[in-house]
């Protein structure tokens, strides 16, 4: 029969080769990550300073701007040996910013940082407030930075 | 008046799965207009010649021309004009015969149509058309296959064992139909494992044994070289039988293994040996045909060891076999 | 017959020759016969219940999505516009094209695709076409059309049931994009299509993918399961935090492209990558099975 299927002898190559091309990739693959420590700082703080002046504005604050808001996080990875890269939920951000009355404000936000450059951020409620918050008219909604996500470009 | 193309022409066609040869250097012509019958046992490689026809599988070796085309020239295009099914014919269960026969139209393009009704009719399902493939039998699907074939309006007709597995009126049905297709022109090709099949509809047969073709020639030509019809015989005296058999040289009588006794003749020859009994006041209890001559013929030729059959020329086998029957 | 000139086949042909043989009909030119083999293609799948009913949920299944989401008081909050479900309706296909690729995109594709080929084999049916005059590439490219058909048809279903849904049912507020910004309705209703279309070069990749299953194990079970299967292994070689660069070559990862789009400064590296993946996984498993279904014996049915 003309090899209607593939015989067991070219599905044992083929696996090899796959395999082979799979242990070369990995080993290549150690050298660059996806998700770096100037990527998560760079996308946090836009990100938090558009929602914090989203939440003023729902409490009754509005005329902030981002670039007053002026965020600047620090983040590093908790676990040893991380040099603070790669995806996790061991990211720590400590962030710093000023509030609508001028006074600095810094609070500390956990991480989870996913492989394709998107993370969940959870904010001090101390400091941002509850996950529910009453907006000027007295309707319960979401606090957009108790909990908020993000994405950066991987490439 | 010759016809110049004929409509199937394979030389030197070599086919093997792995190490089994399935079709070992096969020769075959089939002339426009006649009705060919490939006979065999199962397993002789008619199907598989079938399917190289079709384009289904490759030949290792050799050429196969179908109007005076290869796969190698006209592609698909090689089967413009040529229809027909192996093996049962098979559809989408899910559908209507119509549906599927319309489904199949739409591939042919062409007039095919609006030959819907029309090859319906010839094969007797337009009552059941709009039922569905999943709930017909093995006989209706048998019927929509060479629906399916008609559809095209074909030149040459192939069809794989057509009576297989229908009942005895529906192979009375097939064979009439295809008796009916013949006699407007249609050139067909059946395979068979069934001498009666072959006998009744064709006019040139090929008989192939494990991929080899042991004889080809005319039906008339291969009826001449049969041996007489073989019949059991039951009598009120045996032993007399035997003894007056040997005043009657045309016939042969022997004792049969289970009883009674064998007898061997043309049927007149036949006939003076019975009344011979009856005179000689031996009563005939039974006479039956056991084997009908072509049967045996066939027998003989698929079942005796193949090696000595390949090599002779295919046009010394009946002088060959003249020898072995007699 | 080696000696076609015997005696007894030249009776035959003399006795046959009055007979005039049947005219010689015109058959439709090749290049028209993919076109006519993708229109029959189309119209079996379109008989078929599979195609319908999926297309169906489709339809319906975003808007029953919507209503139990709206009884529910927890928030899908893992899910990338989970926490904004009840904020605005463009949240929900947002939602719900994160949650799709995870598994229901490599199903619905496979559902056809994986069948496609290896329905023939299971009805036998092959020879029913192949005697028809249609070369296997003919029939190969028409499947191949019809596959990718369904599969864009499905998308575009699901995409506009999604965003209707979303709309009609929680409302047109506008939307978070993924930098904290708002945008307008309008502009996060064509964003939202933008982004779904994005899905379509990577649901192109798994259809071929089930096209290969399809022809190389002939079984339809195994061209259906398999990309849903390779798919999960996939997104758990992801989810475990696999080396990036194996991961830039999975089929799943284009599928999270449209983040780009939904970011204040937008952006299309991922897009870009994604599509030249998802363009490689097409071009090699059709060769696959190109190639496969050219050579094979068609010896069953």
């Amino acid at each position: 029969m003309r090899m209607p299927r593939p015989s067991s002898g070219r599905l044992l190559r083929a696996a090899a080769a796959a395999g082979a091309v799979t242990a070369l990739t990995a080993a290549l693959a150690g050298c660059a990550t996806d998700v770096t420590r100037p990527r998560v700082e760079g996308s946090l703080g836009p990100v938090f300073a558009n929602l914090y002046v989203h939440q003023q504005t729902l409490l009754g604050h509005p005329g902030l701007t981002p670039a007053a808001v002026a965020a600047r996080p620090t983040c590093h990875r908790t676990t040893p040996g991380s040099h603070d890269k790669g995806a996790g939920s061991d990211w720590i951000c400590q962030v710093g910013w000023t509030d609508g009355t001028g006074r600095p404000q810094n609070g500390k936000f956990e991480l989870q940082v996913r492989s394709n450059g998107c993370y969940q951020a959870g904010g001090p409620s101390k400091i941002v407030g509850p996950i529910m918050i009453r907006d000027t008219a007295g309707t319960s909604v979401i606090n957009p930075v108790f909990e908020f996500d993000g994405c950066f470009d991987t490439t | 008046m010759t016809v110049a193309v004929p409509a199937v022409e394979a030389s030197g066609l070599v086919k093997r799965f792995g190490a089994r040869t399935a079709v070992d250097r096969v020769d075959l012509r089939v002339d426009v207009g006649e009705v060919y019958g490939i006979l065999g046992p199962n397993g002789a490689g008619k199907t598989t010649f079938l399917r190289m026809l079709f384009g289904l599988i490759r030949p290792d070796a050799g050429t196969l021309r179908v109007f005076g085309r290869t796969w190698g020239e006209a592609g698909p295009r090689m089967l413009d004009g040529v229809a027909g099914f192996i093996e049962s014919p098979r559809f989408y269960p899910y559908l209507s015969g119509r549906r599927n026969l319309n489904l199949l139209a739409g591939l042919d393009g062409g007039g095919a149509g609006s030959r819907i009704d029309a090859v319906l009719d010839v094969v007797d399902l337009a009552g059941r058309a709009d039922d569905k493939v999943g709930g017909y039998s093995f006989g209706m699907r048998q019927r929509l296959g060479v629906a399916a074939s008609l559809l095209r309006d074909p030149r040459l007709l192939v069809l794989d064992e057509p009576a297989n597995g229908l009942d005895p009126a529906g192979i009375r049905d097939m064979r009439a139909l295809v008796r009916r297709l013949a006699a407007g022109g249609l050139t067909v090709l059946l395979s068979s494992h069934n001498m009666d099949e072959v006998e009744e509809i064709c006019d040139n047969v090929t008989i192939m044994r494990t991929g080899r073709v042991v004889y080809h020639g005319s039906i008339d030509q291969l009826r001449a070289q049969a041996p007489d019809p073989s019949h059991r015989l039951l009598t009120s005296d045996d032993a007399q039988a035997l003894r007056l058999g040997g005043d009657h040289p045309a016939v042969s009588v022997s004792a049969h293994p289970d009883g009674g006794l064998v007898l061997r003749a043309q049927p007149a020859d036949a006939d003076a040996y019975i009344l011979a009994l009856g005179q000689a006041g031996v009563a005939v209890r039974a006479l039956h045909l056991e084997v009908a001559p072509l049967e045996s013929l066939f027998f003989m030729l698929t079942e005796t060891d193949p090696a000595a059959g390949h090599d002779v020329p295919a046009q010394a086998q009946p002088d060959a076999l003249t020898g072995a029957a007699s | 017959m080696t000696t076609p000139a015997t005696p007894a086949t030249t009776a035959t042909a003399t006795a046959a020759a009055p007979v005039p043989p049947a005219a010689v009909h015109p058959r439709p030119v090749g290049r028209g016969r993919v076109a006519t083999a993708y229109r029959w293609e189309v119209t079996k799948l379109a008989a078929q219940a599979r195609t319908r009913a999926t297309l169906a949920v489709c339809l319906l299944a975003p808007f029953v999505f919507v209503v139990l989401l709206d009884r529910q008081d927890r928030l899908p909050k893992d899910t990338l516009y989970g926490r904004w479900v009840h904020a605005s309706g463009f949240a929900t296909p947002l939602l719900i094209l994160g949650f799709a690729a995870q598994w229901v995109f490599p199903l619905l594709t496979s559902l056809v695709a994986g069948d496609i080929f290896a329905s023939e084999d299971q009805h036998g049916t092959w020879k029913t076409i192949l005697t028809r005059s249609h070369s296997r590439s003919q029939i190969f490219w028409a499947k191949t059309l019809a596959a990718a058909t369904f599969t864009t048809a499905v998308l575009t279903v699901l995409a506009l049931s999604c965003l209707t849904a979303g709309v009609l049912l929680v409302g047109h507020q506008p939307l978070e994009s993924l930098s904290g910004t708002l945008l307008p309705p309008g502009r996060a209703a064509g964003l939202v299509l933008a982004a779904w279309a994005t899905a379509l070069p990577p649901l192109l990749g798994f259809t071929a993918l089930g096209i290969m299953l399809s022809v190389l194990t002939r079984s339809s079970p195994a061209g259906i399961v398999g990309p849903i299967i390779l798919g999960l292994l996939m997104q758990l070689y992801a989810f475990l935090n696999g080396a990036d660069t194996i991961r830039h070559l999975l089929l799943v990862t284009p599928f999270d492209a449209w983040h780009g789009l939904l970011a204040a400064h937008p952006y299309y590296g991922p897009l870009r990558d994604g599509t030249f993946v998802s363009v490689g996984y097409l071009v090699l498993c059709l060769a696959v099975a190109y190639t496969a279904l050219r050579r094979r014996d068609i010896t069953g049915g």
